[in-house]
């Protein structure tokens, strides 16, 4: 069995006030100060002003879980709340206001988010929200991970797996045994769609480097030889420099020329992993092929951050990242090959949850890079990649030791959180999962073998004689 | 049946959450007290003794809808001084499983026991299942010739051999936990089920002794961690559940976090106060059909007149467990949905993991029908059940009956803050074991509310049952071609 990895986490309070769900607006004219508020909210929204004990502070509303409580108590109803305007405004469409707080607050404090009260969001919706995960019961066992009494290993190997191995007559392997490399865990870090200063990869490379994962990274951007070790270069086919070939893994980018570098690369370094990145489109699953049949090791599949299509952007609706997984891993399974290649995928990975549906749809791992960023408090507002404004969370002054905990917390709490999905499939290794399709519950699929088919039938009902 | 007496309850709290708000512009009005006067519902008073009129109270007020009356106060005021708008709070509120109007729709049903009409009281903005479905009136069927009470909501909870125990309307209590909510509102719960001829369910955490005198109508509930499992309680009761599994974690087991252990919890599950409680998951003593049997035998040993329900949750074969449950000798399967439960849940697991109630039902329903076996089996479904409507339409779709837990905790003040399981537990008196906290909550303000929930959900049924033309709850049972089903909307991406 291998050693228990456990990721540490250690509470890394924000450097500014994080941007709440709700705002509480006292009135002024009202309010008596009576108190009554501050012992209603067991939040602490509501203290008196440390100058003034007379008077009240304004409500520190970022903490309101919206309860209602002092609204409903104030004796001169003198306090509303309404939801804030800022808080709606955070990210887009993809990157919604939940998953932007929600990952603040599990770089915070490391911990998984946790509520009553049921499931309060839509019923489904596109790409991962249109499956559901499954679960054991009575005759599956389960496992019990989270709280640390069975042991559930998250490390996956990179590299291409033998599919025979020849031993000699003395029992000696003779096959050659292509270089392969164990990750802990099933989370990379890619390349950082902005903000990229020397604090921040500064701060990503501490994180993986304590975390034991790799960090995919262009070295025209950056590189630290300190980090080698976790290092992952994405060289230009033209420029393999020596200084980062001595890396256990690089990337090149796909292209006409790209084998022919990859065979370069190989004979310069024969330990080091290649792996091919390649962006999600049309021909994604021939290319994956092509290239698996050619011999590469890795194949990396990105999306953009939204985790749409890139290439080329076809006619109609871009395809979303759990289908392209899908559809890739279905591929190379029909032609035999798909325990041949490693495949990584990225684009879009916004929430643990998506880590364990795109390995649950056929990827070997994933690799994240906004929340990268999330974890240092990016409010994803765009300014500093569109309008030149300044950063409101001032990311260039990260402190690197500071950061690297925020995301070691954000990566622990998502860990913690995969691996409540195995355990209550009663899966003892995330290597498992991997195309487990038996375990997914897609929404085309059971809304056809229930809904489509029941409410086909048309049949109209007859009242009873007498009624 | 005898029914029992509805009684108007207000909110607990002074400051009623409302659609409408009445606004008084203080420094125009003169306190002539015309509004007062002309208001026919009490939304304005000038209390005896005082100059001043008193700040309107707004919940009263019957809205826009009043524009065109006569006694309109805005067009009285001799000052101008009123005007009608919507509630910021208001705005705030709810979900998309539970909209605004949902839960200001169960407040008010527990308030008045007098069912509402409305579309936004009926369905959420999931956008899927629930939602997506209405029923398919034939509005010239309708039979007024049936009186009320002579439309049965009467269900059957066992159909096999064995005790016979029929409750009166088509739903009763979901297991909930004393440690995870108060022992007010756990009372109040069985009060109310008393007095409707249903039951209330302890969940896992032992049997207080001061519900005692209500055995005839809890059910008891054997779960993984075993706490405040023993022999007499399971003998006092009629019926026994066993739950495997919760819809709210599937697949993971119970929690209850150390601050909610007080020491009177922690008696009743036979641990230490302040120590973390985990329910194992699952019985680590089940791993076959045969070993589930086994458990239902055993309880059989102990009380052999006992009822057993199955509580499970919506894993992709719920439909072979609950073939698998009914050779194992059970009377109900209970399925346990993901959109409820007051515990600790991670996010991931109530939206990730499991599928949804509605599917579930009618997957279990078909499932059973095909073994021959649906006529012996009771199906139970909860975990979403907001209103009477989602629970006609589980009973459409193929349930006999379902179980309600949220709707209950709405109806006694629940905001759906999903605060139940921190520190102190929930901020409104509700889901804690604070003593200071739970004092929010009166057992007979509450029996009363729930009372007036099941009232008013009594009678939204035998609406739709007299809409349907249907004479009783029994003959719409998987009558899916009395619903009609919109699709998926486009709608919303989900959130977490
Ligand atoms: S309860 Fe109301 S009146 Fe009292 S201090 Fe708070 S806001 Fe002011
Ligand atoms: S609504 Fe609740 S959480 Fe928010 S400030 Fe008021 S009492 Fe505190
Ligand atoms: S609008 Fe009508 S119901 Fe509302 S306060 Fe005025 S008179 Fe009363
Ligand atoms: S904590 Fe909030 S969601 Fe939970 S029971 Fe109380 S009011 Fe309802």
């Amino acid at each position: 069995m291998p050693r228990k990895y456990n990721i540490e986490v250690s509470p890394a309070p924000p450097r500014f006030p994080p941007v709440g769900k709700f705002v509480i607006e006292r009135s002024a004219a009202d309010c008596i100060n009576c108190g009554r508020c501050v012992l209603t909210c067991i939040h602490s929204v509501h203290a008196r002003l440390d100058e003034d004990l007379r008077r009240m502070a304004e409500p520190e509303d970022y903490r309101c879980k919206g309860c209602f409580r002092c609204v409903q108590e104030c004796p001169k109803e003198a306090l509303t709340i309404r939801s804030s305007d800022e808080y709606l405004r955070l990210g887009d469409s993809y990157w919604t206001p939940e998953i932007i707080s929600k990952n603040w607050y599990q770089a915070e404090t490391g911990k998984v988010p946790v509520s009553g009260a049921g499931y309060l969001g839509p019923f489904s919706g596109e790409g991962f929200d249109s499956m559901w995960t499954d679960m054991s019961e009575i005759v599956r066992p389960t496992r019990d991970g989270i709280h640390g009494r069975e042991y559930i290993n998250t490390s996956v190997d990179i590299g291409r797996k033998v599919p025979v191995i020849k031993f000699d007559a003395q029992g000696r392997i003779v096959s050659p045994l292509p270089p392969t490399l164990s990750v802990p865990l099933p989370i990379l870090f890619d390349t950082l769609p902005f903000g990229g200063y020397g604090n921040v990869y500064e701060a990503v490379a501490r994180a993986a480097s304590f975390l034991g994962t790799l960090m995919i990274v262009d070295p025209d951007a950056w590189f630290n030889k300190e980090y080698e070790a976790n290092a992952v270069p994405v060289l230009t086919q033209s420029a393999l420099e020596d200084s980062v070939t001595a890396c256990k893994m690089a990337e090149l980018d796909y292209g006409s020329t790209v084998l022919g570098a990859v065979e370069e690369l190989r004979n310069a370094n024969p330990e080091t992993i290649v792996s091919v990145r390649v962006p999600f489109g049309d021909t994604a699953a021939e290319i994956a092929e092509e290239l698996t049949c050619a011999g590469v090791e890795v194949v990396h599949l990105y999306a953009d951050c939204n985790g749409k299509q890139i290439d080329p952007p076809g006619p109609g609706e871009p395809r979303l990242l759990k289908d392209m997984i899908l559809e890739v891993h279905r591929q190379l399974v029909a032609r035999k090959i798909r325990d041949e290649v490693t495949l990584i995928a990225s684009g879009g990975i916004a929430i643990a949850e998506h880590v364990a549906k795109s390995i649950l749809c056929g990827a070997d791992l994933v690799a994240i890079d906004l929340p990268l960023l999330i974890a240092l408090e990016c409010r994803y507002c765009k300014n500093c990649h569109s309008s030149g404004l300044k950063c409101p969370v001032s990311l260039k002054d990260v402190d690197p030791r500071y950061g690297a905990q925020r995301i070691i917390n954000l990566v622990g709490a998502w860990r913690n959180q995969l691996l409540e999905v195995l355990g209550a499939m009663g899966l003892r290794e995330v290597r498992r999962l991997r195309g487990e399709l038996g375990r997914a519950i897609f929404f085309e699929e059971i809304q056809r073998e229930t809904f489509d088919t029941i409410f086909a039938k048309e049949v109209s009902y007859n009242v009873k004689a007498g009624n | 049946m005898s029914k029992p007496v509805i009684k108007l309850v207000h909110s607990r709290f002074p400051n009623e959450i409302s659609a409408v708000e009445v606004t008084r512009a203080t420094e125009s009005c003169i306190s002539c007290g015309t509004c007062a006067n002309v208001c026919p519902f009490g939304v304005h008073e000038r209390k005896p003794g005082h100059n001043r009129i008193s700040r309107p109270q707004s919940h009263l007020c019957i809205g826009a809808s009043c524009e065109d009356m006569s006694f309109y106060c805005v067009n009285h005021c001799p000052r101008k001084a009123l005007s009608i708008g919507t509630n910021q709070n208001y705005k705030t509120i709810g979900d998309h499983r539970w909209t605004r109007d949902l839960i200001l729709g169960t407040w008010k049903q527990a308030e008045t026991g007098m069912p509402l009409k409305g579309r936004e009281y009926e369905i959420g903005d999931s956008g899927g299942g629930f939602d997506r479905m209405a029923f398919k009136f034939l509005h010239a069927r309708v039979t007024d010739a049936i009186d009320d009470d002579a439309i049965s909501t009467e269900i059957d909870l066992n159909k096999r051999a064995g005790r016979r125990i029929c409750i009166d309307v088509p739903f009763y209590g979901g297991g909930m936990s004393f440690g995870s909510i108060s022992l007010s509102v756990m009372l109040a719960r069985a009060k109310a089920a008393r007095a409707w001829g249903t039951f209330t369910c302890t969940g896992e955490g032992g049997f207080p002794a001061e519900l005692q005198e209500y055995d005839e109508n809890v059910i008891t509930q054997v779960a993984t961690g075993l706490f405040g499992v023993s022999e007499d309680t399971i003998q006092r009761v009629k019926i026994v559940e066993l739950k495997y599994a919760q819809g709210a974690k599937p697949g993971l087991g119970g929690h209850l976090l150390g601050d909610k252990v007080t020491a009177e919890v922690a008696r009743l599950r036979e641990a230490v106060p302040d120590s973390s409680l985990f329910s194992p998951f699952p019985f680590h003593s089940v791993y076959s059909v045969e070993d589930h049997e086994k458990h239902v035998d055993w309880i059989k040993e102990i009380n052999p007149d006992a009822i057993i329900s199955v509580k499970v949750s919506t894993a992709r074969d719920v439909d072979m467990v609950a073939v698998g449950s009914y050779y194992a000798g059970a009377n109900i399967i209970h399925l346990d949905g993901s959109y409820g439960g007051t515990g600790a849940a991670p996010e991931i697991a109530k939206k990730n993991i499991a599928m949804p109630i509605e599917y579930a039902i009618t997957k279990v329903h078909e499932c059973l029908k095909e073994e021959g076996v649906r006529e012996e089996m009771t199906v139970i479904a909860s975990g979403g059940i907001r209103t009477a409507h989602d629970a006609a339409k589980a009973i459409a779709l193929g349930a006999d009956g379902v179980v309600t837990g949220t709707a209950e905790l709405v109806a006694l003040g629940c905001v759906r803050c999903g605060s139940c399981e921190s520190g102190r537990g929930c901020p409104r008196g509700i889901a804690t074991t604070d003593p200071e906290l739970a004092k929010a909550v009166d057992v007979d303000w509450g029996a009363q509310r729930l009372i007036n929930l099941y009232a008013a959900w009594r009678s939204e049924i035998v609406m739709i049952l007299r809409r349907l033309g249907m004479s009783s709850i029994k003959e719409l049972v998987g009558r899916y071609d009395c619903l009609s089903y919109e699709g998926q909307s486009k709608g919303p991406r989900r959130g977490i």
